[in-house]
């Protein structure tokens, strides 16, 4: 038979070009880092609530966080987004605000009595848990911000840290507790919630309907900054401040006027005093968990323009 | 104690402050919750830091008659103050349909929970009453819903014509006294009135409240009018006219009529401004092809020249302190607006963006200095710095000139003229940008000027 010789040659010429081609285009399979696996369980928002919830018998003064062990806890929120940690971080008792760098190994070990600080740089330097704090579940430490005892100086660092959360936490209230727990440290995840725990925590007041808003400082803030119809200060406003120091009853209602912290010194500063306790005043009966009642019943409010 | 002891000293008690104090930082930076147990030395405090910049709610009810025949002046007065605040942008009248209290007695308090039910934060109530003399009373309260208290309470005496006045006069009270500003209200505005067709424009200079009522005519609209101006002690203006020849500057005297020519200069004079004091007049002459600054003083009508440069110089406008003043001037190549000393001397340019800036006027309250800007087809009206900084475009459209000051600094009057064959009209814009507003004018009108306040 007679072959083509052109054929021929075509055919292997493109055997060549196609094997060096094969050849020399295939790389290696990219490999897949082996990851740990990160225990994820789903709950529905009932057991968030009942999670949040608390039982009235709680213990209040806690020390040993909730549930040690089951470790591997429960990311409640689905959405959330690292939880890189998987180690059950207790995180309890009130972390000194600087160390950032003793946490780090701290994470590691799902030691509950050891006190750690979420590791989030920012805005944590609350407390979160403070031995008081009752709940050890890491949703209730998300959910409030500490404020709450105080480490004195945290004065400061409460201070800057409901700040730059505000921003962030008011749009989300109502939302999705992800949204909250992603800028929490994710290594709060252990403690797992409803299951064991003999020491049952106290929970929020609002548990079950699971607000959003941190700490009873944030809840104050955004109750009242909706009623705060600020004087129009023009585009030089002069960092004007109003401060007063309020006393409110268990129902949330004003016990007394609010009274203002100094005299204003120019009429734009008294007419912004003024339009703050307005806000005060018209909001009544402030939503505050009652569990926190002994900080939220004599507190100072600072109307401000500064955003330190 | 030797040299050497108390240096042996010093260092010691030093070193036991600082550890005293390290201590205590490390006691602070440790021991939160040890401190806690030592109670509450002062309230905790939570920083509030938003806020709604919006109008405040504010009820006006129409003011009580004293005597059955008030009735009318009430709901006037009533009206007024309403209009007042609302053009303003800062306040939010609560429509008087909604109201459950009817106050009948201003002396008597209110009841505080009626008025907070429908959201009011501030209530004014008031009563006129024509008293035996043929004179009108007007007394007034302002409170403060939420507090229960009453920030302010006047009462005035006036001829019952003047009844609008004294709405103004009570709107300005409210205003300065929620806001913390003074008000702008009982003033007035000159401005050049256009009526006719677009080809045989009628001009005649025109005075009105600043509100939009009372228009008055100044002139009959024989000659062309230009740029009038308010005096500080307000009843006089000054104002350019084409008359027979070369336009010249006139002073008038509202009350009076009177006119007279600020001197008789060769040549064009143009944009003549007054001097905070109301002794000078700043004004721009022209000399062959530039025109320079020039003040005269208007008791001894010795006249200064204040620039001297070959380009044009023009459109003068005094600080309120008195010690500087800003023009437009084009020794540049495009007009932008110079900083120079009220006695004369080196002019320092502030205007750097881009475009063309022209007629500057600088602020009563001498922080802000507005001007028009044109660029890329624009009109712009814009504010900035007497040091060039902070610039911002208050309003940009196809033609926008001519900002003028409210007297308290706050509020911006400029015309705009949309082209084709309709006319400009007077708008108002607060300094921040917002709440533009149109000015209610008889006809077309162009060229504001704001009075101080009248009272």
């Amino acid at each position: 038979m007679k072959v083509d010789k052109t054929l021929v040659a075509s055919v292997a010429l493109h055997v060549l070009v196609i094997g060096w081609g094969l050849l020399t285009f295939s790389s290696k399979a990219y490999e897949v880092m082996p990851e740990d696996s990160v225990p994820v369980d789903v709950i529905s928002d009932d057991q968030l609530a009942k999670v949040a919830a608390g039982m009235k018998s709680g213990n209040k003064e806690n020390p040993k966080p909730l549930v040690e062990k089951i470790a591997e806890a429960k990311p409640v929120e689905d959405a959330v987004g690292k939880i890189t940690e998987k180690a059950p971080v207790v995180t309890d008792t009130s972390p000194p605000p600087q160390p950032k760098p003793v946490e780090k190994p701290v994470e590691k070990k799902p030691d509950p009595p050891k006190p750690v600080a979420e590791q989030k740089p920012k805005e944590e330097p609350k407390p979160i848990e403070k031995k008081p704090e009752p709940s050890v579940d890491p949703i209730a430490e998300a959910l409030k911000k500490d404020e709450k005892k105080p480490p004195p100086k945290p004065e400061a660092k409460a201070a800057p840290p409901p700040q730059p959360v505000k921003p962030k936490e008011r749009p989300y209230d109502q939302s999705k507790i992800a949204a909250l727990l992603d800028k929490r440290d994710p290594s709060r995840e252990a403690v797992a919630g409803e299951a064991l725990n003999s020491n049952a925590a106290l929970g929020l007041a609002k548990g079950k309907a699971t607000d959003n808003s941190a700490t009873w400082g944030a809840l104050f803030q955004s109750q009242v900054e909706r009623c705060w119809k600020k004087p129009y200060g023009g585009i030089e406003a002069q960092n004007p401040e109003a401060a007063f120091a309020i006393r409110l009853k268990r129902d949330g209602t004003l016990e007394a006027m609010p009274v203002p912290e100094g005299t204003p010194a120019t009429p734009y500063l008294r007419v912004y005093q003024e339009s703050a306790l307005r806000a005060i005043i018209e909001w009544q009966p402030y939503n505050l968990p009652a569990a926190y009642f002994d900080e939220w019943k004599y507190f100072a409010p600072v109307f401000t323009e500064r955003k330190t | 104690m030797t040299d050497k002891d108390r240096l042996r000293e010093m260092p010691f008690h030093l070193s036991r402050r600082q550890i005293i104090s390290g201590m205590a930082s490390a006691a602070m930076l440790t021991g939160g919750p040890v401190r806690n147990a030592f109670g509450q030395a002062a309230p905790k405090r939570v920083p509030i830091t938003e806020g709604d910049v919006a109008p405040l709610p504010i009820a006006i009810p129409n003011f009580v008659a004293g005597t059955p025949a008030d009735a009318e002046v009430g709901v006037g007065v009533a009206q007024v103050i309403t209009n007042n605040l609302k053009r303003s942008g800062l306040f939010a009248p609560i429509d008087q349909a909604a109201y459950i209290e009817k106050i009948t007695n201003i002396d008597a308090a209110p009841q505080f929970q009626s008025w907070k039910a429908i959201n009011a934060q501030a209530l004014v109530s008031g009563r006129m009453t024509k008293q035996g003399d043929g004179r009108l009373k007007a007394e007034f309260r302002l409170w403060d819903v939420a507090t229960a208290q009453q920030l302010t309470g006047q009462q005035y005496f006036t001829s019952p014509e003047y009844w609008r006045r004294i709405a103004h006069i009570i709107s300005d009270q409210i205003y300065e006294r929620l806001t913390g500003e003074k008000g702008y209200f009982d003033s007035r505005v000159v401005f050049v009135d256009e009526t006719g067709p677009k080809e045989r424009r009628i001009k005649r200079l025109a005075l009105m409240d600043q509100d939009g009522f009372n228009v008055r005519y100044l002139t009959r609209g024989s000659d062309l009018v230009l740029t009038p101006r308010f005096s500080p002690s307000t009843q006089e203006i000054t104002y350019m006219e084409f008359g027979q020849g070369d336009p010249r500057v006139y002073l008038l005297n509202i009350e009076t009529g009177q006119r007279e020519i600020v001197g008789n200069f060769p040549g064009m004079s143009f944009s003549p401004r007054f001097s905070p004091d109301g002794q000078r007049v700043i004004m721009s002459l022209q000399q062959g092809g530039n025109s320079n600054l020039f003040v005269m003083d208007l008791r001894s009508k010795s006249t200064t020249r204040l620039t001297d440069t070959p380009a044009i110089d023009t459109s003068p406008s005094y600080a309120p302190d008195g010690t500087r003043l800003c023009f437009e001037s084009d020794r540049g190549g495009k007009p932008q607006i110079y900083v120079m000393p009220a006695t004369g001397g080196p002019a320092q340019r502030i205007s750097f963006g881009d475009g063309s800036y022209s007629t500057p006027v600088w602020s009563p309250r001498g922080d802000y200095i507005a001007f028009t800007k044109q660029g890329s087809g624009q009109f712009s009206i814009g504010i900035m710095k007497p040091d060039g900084s902070g610039e911002r475009i208050l309003t940009s459209g196809f033609h926008n000139e001519g900002p003028t000051y409210a007297p308290n600094g706050r509020v911006l009057m400029f015309f705009r003229d949309p082209g084709g064959n309709g006319g400009p009209s007077l708008f108002t814009v607060d300094i921040s940008g917002r709440n533009e507003q149109r000015v209610p004018t008889p006809g077309f009108a162009s060229d504001p000027a704001w009075s101080p306040l009248l009272s």
